[in-house]
């Protein structure tokens, strides 16, 4: 089961590379992303605001939508899918494989884009970025764990790629939460500890368990 | 099993006709006037029903949609859809009233650091996006099994919102509004609680019409085909 996944989530990662079909494609957007809401603000994003908090987690959540469009349809395409459903592997395995390379995308991403971030907008004054990271990667578990499941079952719809984002959206809102606040909370407010975090490693266990239930129904018959 | 049917409807309207305006007279002219928020305290009597029916049809739906994954019926897949439209319905009005509510009594048409209000519009945002999966797919298995696992996941997004809210404001946004109003009279809980059951049957009563009109129009399907001798 867990060796499937890490063979499913390998040779994911591996077609990444020779391919580049969406990392780069992420990381340009991520950039333009965080421009985008830099002005939107009207450059009011300076060093410890609420602001540059919401301006990483925004651009976060919309690029791994943008990475989620292209998840399963390699497979979709080549008729992969359909073997690996004939594979005698759980079907949980092919779901938990796609959404560890779904997570390797989104690391890969915020090791370019976290430090340009923290580049671009504290000069002087940096969060304790350890806190930071610990949350990124929090929400990154659950990202890529919501997001392929919503792919999964977006898989075969007419509108797939319109879809995608309105069914992940909504699910991840909580992420953002928990995520913007824990940022606060490296800023050096009080923000109550380590709540946001724990927060988001509770939210990462509820989906792993309502995703594990589920997983039987989800990639068709 | 016929009037089985006829009674899921029946009794559901009858409740209907004598408690939604029963909840109106006592709302108006039986309970006194609230100290603090006069008149616009009225809508509490409403709001607050259809909010928590709202989520009781939601629940319902995503119950349904367990049994369906559990029992592979057909009749359950349509009884979830049908739990979840309720929802919506009950919802927009939700959406509706609170922010009359908020605008009368708070002074702004939405209160961003009101717990329900939020969690709610999450919810509700959610469940729109469910209306957009399943009428995405075709019909069939695959879509009664994605449309089931996606009523199922708002199970946990409930929690998790109410969570999430909790630890983004107790900082971030200073509780402006405490809920002081414990004391309420009797006059005003008893209102309220007529007032939740009329909403209840009324969800009841919209979610049996809805059923029915869905089997009949399947039954008119099937006999079309028989018609035709596609399907003996």
């Amino acid at each position: 089961m867990i060796g499937a996944a890490l063979t499913i989530a390998r040779v994911k990662l591996v077609l990444e590379i020779r391919r580049r079909e969406v990392i780069f494609a992420m990381l340009l957007f991520i950039a333009a992303t965080i421009v985008i809401v830099h002005f939107a603000l009207s450059g009011d994003t300076g060093a410890g605001t609420r602001a540059a908090a919401g301006m990483l987690w925004a651009a976060v959540v919309f690029t791994a939508v943008l990475g989620l469009l292209r998840t399963f349809s390699a497979e979709h395409e080549g008729g992969v899918l359909d073997a690996l459903l004939l594979a005698p592997i759980d079907r949980a395995a092919i779901w938990l494989g796609t959404a560890l390379a779904q997570f390797g995308f989104l690391v890969v991403i915020e090791v370019v884009a976290v430090p340009v971030w923290w580049a671009l907008f504290f000069q002087q004054d940096g969060p304790s970025i350890g806190t930071v990271v610990v949350a990124l990667l929090l929400a990154d578990i659950g990202i890529a764990l919501v997001g392929t499941l919503s792919a999964a079952l977006a898989l075969g719809a007419r509108t797939r790629d319109v879809l995608l984002p309105v069914l992940v959206l909504p699910l991840l809102i909580p992420v953002v939460l928990g995520g913007v606040t824990a940022t606060y909370g490296a800023f050096g407010e009080e923000v109550g500890g380590l709540q946001p975090l724990g927060f988001l490693a509770l939210y990462d266990l509820v989906f792993i368990a309502l995703a594990w239930g589920t997983s039987d129904h989800l990639l068709g018959d | 099993m016929r009037t089985n049917r006829h009674l899921t409807t029946t009794i559901p309207l009858v409740l209907s006709i004598v408690l939604v305006p029963l909840t109106i007279g006592m709302a108006f002219w039986w309970t006194g006037e609230d100290i603090d928020q006069g008149l616009s305290q009225k809508i509490f009597y409403f709001h607050v029903p259809i909010a928590l029916t709202s989520y009781a049809a939601f629940g319902y739906g995503a119950f349904c949609a367990a049994m369906y994954l559990w029992k592979r019926t057909e009749v359950w897949d349509l009884r979830s859809y049908v739990g979840i439209h309720s929802g919506t319905i009950f919802g927009t009005l939700v959406l509706i009233t609170g922010p009359i509510w908020a605008k009368a009594s708070w002074g702004v048409w939405w209160n961003w650091s009101d717990r329900q209000l939020n969690v709610f519009l999450i919810l509700f945002l959610y469940y729109c996006a469910y209306f957009m999966l399943r009428f995405s797919l075709d019909e069939g298995e695959r879509r009664r099994s994605a449309s089931a696992v996606f009523a199922l996941l708002g199970i946990g997004l409930i929690p998790m919102s109410l969570l999430a809210v909790r630890v983004a404001q107790t900082l971030i946004h200073p509780t402006v509004f405490t809920s002081s109003g414990a004391a309420m009279p009797g006059t005003f809980v008893l209102t309220f609680l007529v007032g939740m059951a009329a909403m209840l049957s009324l969800m009841v009563l919209l979610i049996s019409v809805e059923l029915r009109g869905k089997r009949a129009a399947a039954r008119v399907l099937q006999l079309q085909r028989i018609a035709r001798g596609e399907d003996a």
